[in-house]
């Protein structure tokens, strides 16, 4: 019988039981051990000090190696095609998606992969705001853009506070018209705005379907999105920077009724950490950056551990492509500025942000259950000398130092040889006795 | 000149004299001490050892469980010219006019800047700031010789304290051959080859000539003719002729690594190559010129896309092993404190610790001329220096003290006065 | 009306008229039945009105002798703006001016999905006697400017007028993603934006077909709906065409359609080479250019390239050969194209592993199916629209020399060769 699942179902064959044996562990949720890491199917199956070898596992020596749950950006614009991550021509642009436009061959997912990163929330940019449907990804390098897609997510939505979403107001791009709002007074009117259009529109829907109006309305993608966040069915991952704008944000949806999932950027929860706790929102972002605009002028590096300590979910993310490969330093940040406990730095950027993203029943931490999303480290993950050795994704290997640098020679040379081979394809470099090409008669010109 | 140093001798006889004890001492030019002692006395550090006399009225420091290593140097930031890199009025960068190396950072570093105080708390005692960004090509009509970076020590009450070197560089542009440009409004912009050949052959022109009549300018300054006329503009070119500053160009790749050199001979100039990516074929031609070189960051994207996934962490270590003299650099303010870190990455993907140590302190001063005075503990040097708990380039380890020209300098900034108020919040 | 066709047709410079005409006894490459290696076709009013060996040659026929030559279906470009023109100017006329920004979809940015190009075709685009030249005797010509170009139609290559040309209107809605320029400048600045208004466009036009049907059933008391042009536009396009070359693209552009649920057709195709199960499982047809990437000639020479890059440039010519091994429907188009250039990359496919017969399939038939007027040309069969080509020699062979070009039953000559295969003056 099993051997005739493995041949009805090849995928499964990577999914054969395996033990990594020996290695330190730290599961995200509890201390730190040295033991064992079982999965099969894709998920673990069993965590300890001494686990039972099932027959046929394959069995890793970890000695000496640190094993981790994959890292969870909770902030990226990789893997996105055309012109950008922001649909910035309106303020209210919450019926585009990122899933549209998923490039599943941006080599940033394989540099991310490099990185122990295994999951990462595609957010949309914020530009405006109420920006547009982010989408969580798995680093599944080589595969396309639909097996990219995690399954079992909640859907979420951008929006954004701030000089950005204000930016059009004052300096309209070039031939175009200003964009309203110019203020962060104005800010909170287009959310006010629309959420009561979109209060509007459920009713329209509610009262259609209680047989109240004999035609369906015109269904309305921004419109819908909208509802969904009213209903708590999407989430809000809010970028921000100044307390005075979160308090401004925390308000409008609570006037409204539903509760923001995070804020992102967050450079100043530390300010409004008590209401924060109040309002039940999660605080997600950089470790160290500032002075690059106004609104960040008061970012400081130890906002991850003041609103730990005061009672935020607390997460660190990149916005970033290259600072994503190494976000497991960037936690560690939260132990130099603030003093964070190692175990509590590791969170950060692991179960935390699963729980910011609500998929924190799936990945974010080593427990049996949940997908075998995993990072086997030559030394402690929080370490600058830290190297990832090998990254699995639902118990697949999807990256491995050792492979990627016995191939870089093979590769180089299969580059080298297509580009030779386009070299004889060249014009005039064509081979002899070939007739030569013959002349358009027509004289006519190529159009372009 | 002379003032400098009246100003600087003013300063050093008023300050205390410190014994550090206990201490693991990382002179990085010599072997480490455990258990050491250093003195110092004047701004400087007088002595070194396993065991040091306590001279009378020396405030002793029991540094036990700590480590001493000299202050790391960023050779490349903008600190002291840039504020809020996107607020215009509060930068002092990239000054107009083609050829202005007359202009000098020095005079418009801003002592009180923040980026000071945020830079040094993480172990950092010196860096080079810059007149203009470090840019490869750039748009027609920016400057070419952009004026002169200066090397500041990150303590001081005015731009005179800090300078380590009031001029350390003529930062130049390079012309390169540049098909593809982005810019505002216009996003990017491609232009064929043959016309991008065009615009550099016209850029080099310029260059060229510029020298040469710089050249001209010294040999009639020296023949001292009655016709001769003094012009600060070439007055300003005549330190770099004289091999006393060297030019600083950006080039990432092969090609504008052999152009720069090819300049640097043919105008007999000393060079410091920044933001060296992909060396390629070049890397032994440096090795052998002895051309130094400022790493791009280990922490930057590799450049294309084919490009190992760690090309930029593990270029250090290869600049090392081909026997490359270079230092470490962020390019920018914001994240300036982080250079440990990018030396730390560069040691995980192979440059050996001392190496790194090297760059990040000893060779980063001797590339800029001030390793006479800085980047080791040894005696008769000015004591910059700093005591961790740890490994500095281990991102969880603290600086717990820091001295810069022998003053214990403080480690606060807005930032932590910041975390204590908000801490403190009820 | 004929006599009318006839006296156009006396003063175009290269056609015969002929009341009737034979080809007999020449080797008949059908496509849709096999090849007759020796048959007549008879043509008149413009149709083919018998084929087959030994049949009668009517008293009245121009008869063409067939010892010797090689009878085809007319070549057919699937995707093309002849007829328009020129390419630059079939920018239907709103788009040139300047509009205010869109703020959403129900601003229905650069949408033009009413224009037919069908209304607009001259007789005067001299690239329609090139590519006849070569053996092409219909096209699919469309306009190419919008989110939501416009219909596009099926023309014969002849010279009359443009009404008498036309096969099909409309053939289909070009689809191009193109995005308004930023901020400031309208809805939409994203890839995202204009697949959002597509998608939120397509739930417009469910429910103004909802909304008109109730409104026609019982008009009294109800607001009647806004006529939306835009929407009647999609609502008579019998397909959409949506560009898909790389891989990512086919892959996303497979998907949409399926959700959108509309009839759809792919064009561009250059990595169709990788991505063979995705085509096959979508079950779309595809218009695959000839215009194979290539080097740009002024690319700077150190400029690096990604393996990916190279991969496409060196495989994407092997495309048509593994369409046809898996079955899948394609056809080929110039994308810009002269007729020579076309022949000259189908020529290169076939190089690469395309089948002769797949690839004259690929001109012929197979646009025609795509296009859904296989029941009216596209292959050498009784009844069909008498488009033909008759050579001396294989047509996809090195040299062919194209003796005949039968346009809707009218004899063209190809135009002499020029004197010496460097002369580079035109011909015509």
């Amino acid at each position: 019988m099993k051997n005739l699942m493995l041949l009805l179902a090849p995928a499964l064959l990577a999914q054969e039981a395996t033990v990594i044996q020996n290695a330190t562990v730290y599961t995200a949720t509890k201390p730190a051990f040295v033991g064992s890491v079982a999965f099969s199917g894709g998920k673990i199956t069993a965590v300890g000090d001494k686990l039972i070898v099932p027959p046929g596992a394959k069995v890793i020596d970890g000695s000496g190696l640190h094993v981790s749950p994959g890292i969870i950006d909770s902030h990226s614009h990789i893997a996105v095609q055309g012109f950008g991550v922001n649909e910035g021509s309106v303020s209210v642009s919450s019926m585009v998606q990122i899933k549209d436009v998923l490039d599943a061959e941006d080599v940033a997912i394989y540099r991310a992969l490099a990185g122990g990163v295994t999951t990462a929330n595609i957010l949309h940019g914020s530009a405006n705001a109420i920006g547009g449907n982010n989408q969580l990804i798995k680093m599944r390098w080589g595969k396309t853009a639909g097996e990219l897609l995690m399954d079992g997510g909640t859907n979420s939505i951008k929006f954004a506070l701030g000089e950005n979403p204000k930016r059009q107001g004052n300096t309209p791009a070039p031939g175009g018209v200003p964009r309203y709002p110019a203020t962060r007074m104005g800010v909170e009117d287009v959310y006010r705005q629309a959420f009561t259009e979109a209060r509007v529109y459920q009713k329209k829907v509610a009262d259609f379907k209680a047989g109240k109006s004999p035609l369906a309305p015109r269904r309305d993608l921004k419109l819908e999105a909208l509802v969904e966040v009213l209903e708590g069915k999407r989430l809000v991952h809010c970028h921000a920077y100044r307390s005075d704008e979160m308090l401004m944000m925390m308000r409008v949806a609570e006037e409204f009724g539903f509760r923001l999932a995070t804020f992102q950027h967050v450079q100043e929860g530390y300010k409004v950490a008590k209401e924060m706790v109040r309002h039940g929102v999660a605080g997600a972002g950089f470790s160290d950056w500032w002075s690059y605009k106004m609104e960040v002028a008061d970012g400081i590096p130890y906002n991850m551990a003041i609103m730990t300590k005061k009672g935020v979910l607390a997460g660190v993310n990149s916005d970033d492509a290259g600072l994503m490969r190494r976000l497991n330093t960037e936690a560690a940040k939260a132990i130099r500025y603030g003093g964070l406990t190692e175990d509590q730095a590791l969170a950060l950027v692991t179960i935390n942000p699963a729980k910011h993203m609500k998929v924190d029943h799936l990945i974010g931490s080593i427990e049996p259950g949940k997908s075998a999303d995993l990072v086997i480290w030559n030394k402690p993950p929080l370490s600058t000398y830290a190297v990832p050795q090998k990254v699995y994704i639902d118990g697949t290997l999807y990256f491995e130092r050792d492979k990627d640098l016995s191939e870089r020679g093979r590769r180089a040379a299969a580059k080298k040889a297509l580009e030779d081979q386009l070299k004889l394809d060249a014009p005039g470099q064509q081979k002899k006795g070939a007739p030569p090409s013959r002349r358009d008669q027509s004289g006519e010109e190529s159009a372009q | 000149m002379k003032l400098l140093v009246f100003a600087v001798a003013a300063l050093a006889s008023a300050q205390e004299s410190y014994l550090i004890r206990n201490a693991t001492l990382h002179p990085v030019t010599g072997p480490e001490i455990a258990g050491g002692s250093l003195l110092i006395e004047n701004g400087k550090i007088s002595a070194l050892g396993a065991k040091v006399q306590a001279p009378k009225g020396v405030k002793v420091i029991n540094a036990k469980g700590l480590h001493a290593w000299p202050g790391m140097i960023n050779c490349a930031t903008q600190i002291g010219l840039s504020e809020v890199s996107s607020v215009r009025e509060t930068n002092d960068t990239n000054e107009i006019g083609e050829f202005i190396p007359q202009v000098r950072a020095i005079v418009a570093v801003n002592p009180e800047t923040e980026h000071i105080l945020v830079t040094r708390a993480n172990g950092i005692t010196a860096a080079l700031t810059l007149p203009a960004a470090i840019a490869i090509g750039g748009a027609p009509g920016q400057s070419i010789v952009r004026g002169q970076a200066a090397m500041l020590r990150l303590d001081g009450w005015t731009w005179e304290d800090l300078a380590l070197s009031p001029s350390a560089g003529m930062l130049v542009r390079f012309p390169t051959i540049q098909t593809v440009t982005f810019g505002f409004p216009a996003g990017r912009t491609e232009i064929p080859y043959a016309e991008a050949k065009r615009r550099y052959e016209v850029e080099m022109r310029k260059i060229d000539e510029f020298f040469e009549r710089s050249r001209r300018y010294q040999q009639a300054k020296k023949a001292a003719t009655e016709s001769f006329l003094p012009d600060m503009q070439f007055e300003a070119m005549l330190p770099l002729l004289e091999g006393k500053l060297p030019l600083l160009i950006a080039a990432q790749r092969e090609r504008g690594i052999r152009d720069a050199v090819d300049f640097a001979e043919k105008h007999k100039v000393k060079l410091v190559l920044f933001d060296v990516r992909k060396p390629g074929t070049q890397l032994a031609r440096l090795a052998q010129k002895k051309i130094p070189v400022i790493v791009g960051q280990p922490t930057d994207l590799p450049l294309d896309e084919d490009d190992a996934y760690d090309a930029a962490y593990s270029l250090p270590g290869e600049l090392h092993k081909a026997g490359v003299k270079f230092a470490f650099a962020t390019y920018d303010n914001q994240f300036a404190r982080n250079l440990p870190f990018e030396a730390g990455y560069a040691v995980a993907y192979g440059l050996p610790m001392d190496a790194a140590w090297r760059a990040l302190t000893i060779d980063a001063a001797e590339i800029f001329g001030v390793g006479a005075i800085t980047g080791s503990l040894e005696p008769g040097k000015s004591a910059d220096l700093f005591l961790t708990d740890g490994d500095p380039l281990e991102v969880r380890t603290q600086v717990k003290m820091m001295f810069i020209q022998g003053r214990n300098v403080s480690l606060e900034n807005r930032q932590t006065r910041l975390y204590q108020k908000y801490l403190a919040r009820p | 009306m004929r006599l009318f066709l006839l006296l156009f047709l006396a003063m175009a410079a290269w056609a015969e008229v002929p009341s009737g005409l034979a080809i007999r006894n020449a080797k008949v490459v059908t496509v849709s039945s096999g090849t007759l290696p020796k048959a007549t076709v008879l043509i008149r009013d413009g149709l083919i009105e018998a084929v087959g060996p030994d049949l009668n040659v009517p008293a009245d026929s121009w008869v063409i002798e067939g010892e010797g030559l090689t009878v085809y279906p007319g070549l057919v470009d699937a995707l093309s703006t002849l007829g328009q023109d020129g390419p630059r100017q079939n920018a239907p006329s709103a788009a040139t001016q300047p509009a205010p920004p869109a703020r959403g979809p129900e601003d229905r940015p650069r949408t033009f999905s009413w224009e037919r190009i069908a209304d607009k075709l001259r007789a005067t685009d001299p690239r329609v006697e090139s590519a006849r030249s070569q053996g092409f005797t219909s096209a699919a010509t469309f306009p190419l400017a919008g989110i939501f170009a416009g219909q596009g139609a099926i023309m014969n290559l002849g010279d009359a007028r443009p009404s008498r040309l036309i096969v099909l209107s409309p053939a289909g809605q070009y689809v191009s993603f193109v995005i308004g320029g930023g901020g400031g400048r309208g809805f939409p600045s994203s890839l995202m934006g204009v697949f959002a208004y597509i998608r939120q466009i397509y739930l417009d036009l469910d429910h103004y077909k909802q909304a008109k049907a109730a409104y026609d059933r019982d008009p009294k008391g109800r607001t009647r709906p806004e006529y939306d042009r835009a929407l009647e536009g999609l609502a008579e396009s019998p397909r959409l065409l949506f560009p898909a070359v790389s891989l990512g693209e086919i892959d996303r552009v497979t998907r949409f359609a399926k959700e959108l649920n509309v009839p759809a057709v792919l064009f561009g195709l250059h990595e169709g080479y990788r991505a063979p199960e995705i085509l096959k499982a979508s079950g779309l047809p595809v218009l695959v250019s000839t215009k194979w990437p290539t080097r740009a000639p002024d690319a700077d020479p150190e400029q690096v390239e990604s393996a990916r890059a190279l991969e496409t440039r060196a495989k994407a010519a092997s495309t048509p050969g593994i369409l046809a091994k898996n079955g899948i429907k394609f056809a080929f188009y110039s994308d810009g194209q002269s007729a020579s250039d076309m022949l000259r990359g189908v020529k290169k496919a076939m190089q690469m592993g395309l089948p002769e017969a797949d690839a004259l399939r690929a001109l012929t038939l197979a646009p025609a199916e795509i296009f859904g007027v296989a029941d009216r040309m596209g292959s050498i069969e009784k009844g069909k629209i008498a488009n033909l080509v008759v050579t001396r020699g294989d047509l996809l062979s090195d040299r062919p020399r194209i003796e005949y070009i039968i346009v809707d039953g009218i004899k063209y000559l190809p135009p002499p060769p020029p004197a010496t295969p460097a002369a580079k003056e035109s011909t015509r």
